[in-house]
């Protein structure tokens, strides 16, 4: 066997090998001396190689018995870990959202903080808006931000924490 | 009214079809399948397509392997292979004659 001869049949074989274990076990042997007659007669071993790999390609696509329940299964797990890492992310980014809503003014109209991570976080600058007077005993949804001094004005209440 | 008979063929593919032809001549194994087709219609069966083809035929019953000669696994139509590739020419001769007529009609 010549240098080239042995070239072609690893070139075929490695095709052959792409096949489902099963259509091997069934079809390589005579898959196998198909090709090497076909080249005998002339035909290019790439093109052979290439029909091999394109079958290979449709019979692992090949609907067979069983094949539904496993697809279906690794569908759902799909589903699955793309519902957590969409969860995660959220919730990675809830808590930073909630952060840069209950900045106190007490120190400034712009915050000095740095958001949580970068790219996740992002501070949106809201034009300033004066405080609304409001009733005492009224005054709802006013959430105190945790570590820092409600500011008071004497003689007025306020809507919310500004 | 009679149910009208399911064409088997018409999904499976050309070379399936050209596969069957040969094999309406008698059972061949891969190699002589090739040569066969590439002699009565001219197309070139890749080995890859000629597998695909023998294996979507076995799947549907069209076809059966018969015991192996050496390596060669040589192949041969059943008779609802027979039955149904008889449908598909009966119905391509439909699409032909009535091609045919419009293009004279037409006067292309």
């Amino acid at each position: 066997m010549s240098v080239r001869q042995a070239g072609e049949g690893r070139l075929v074989g490695a095709a052959l090998r792409c096949y489902p274990a099963p259509w091997r076990r069934r079809h390589a042997a005579e898959a196998a001396e198909l090709a090497s007659l076909l080249i005998a007669d002339g035909v290019p071993a790439v093109s052979i190689a290439w029909s091999y790999l394109a079958g290979a390609a449709r019979a692992w696509l090949a609907p067979r018995p069983g094949r539904s329940l496993s697809t279906a299964a690794a569908a759902l797990l799909a589903a699955t870990c793309l519902l957590g890492f969409s969860a995660a992310l959220i919730a990675q980014t809830a808590p930073a959202r909630a952060a840069s809503r209950t900045q106190s003014p007490s120190s400034s109209i712009l915050p000095t903080t740095k958001p949580a991570s970068r790219g996740v976080a992002r501070y949106s600058p809201r034009p300033f808006t004066p405080c609304r007077p409001a009733v005492p005993g009224q005054v709802t949804g006013a959430i105190p931000a945790v570590g820092h001094r409600q500011p008071s004005i004497p003689g007025t209440t306020h809507a919310r924490s500004c | 009214m009679s149910t009208p008979e399911r064409d088997l063929l018409r999904r499976v593919g050309e070379a399936s079809v050209l596969v069957l032809v040969s094999l309406a001549g008698g059972p061949k194994h891969g190699y002589a399948l090739i040569q066969d087709v590439r002699q009565f219609a001219g197309v070139e069966l890749g080995p890859g397509t000629l597998y695909g083809a023998l294996d979507r035929l076995e799947r549907l019953g069209l076809i059966e392997p018969l015991p192996a000669d050496e390596r060669r696994h040589p192949y041969r139509i059943t008779a609802p292979g027979a039955a149904a590739l008889r449908l598909h020419l009966d119905s391509l001769e439909r699409v032909s004659t009535a091609g045919r007529l419009r293009l004279q009609l037409g006067g292309i």
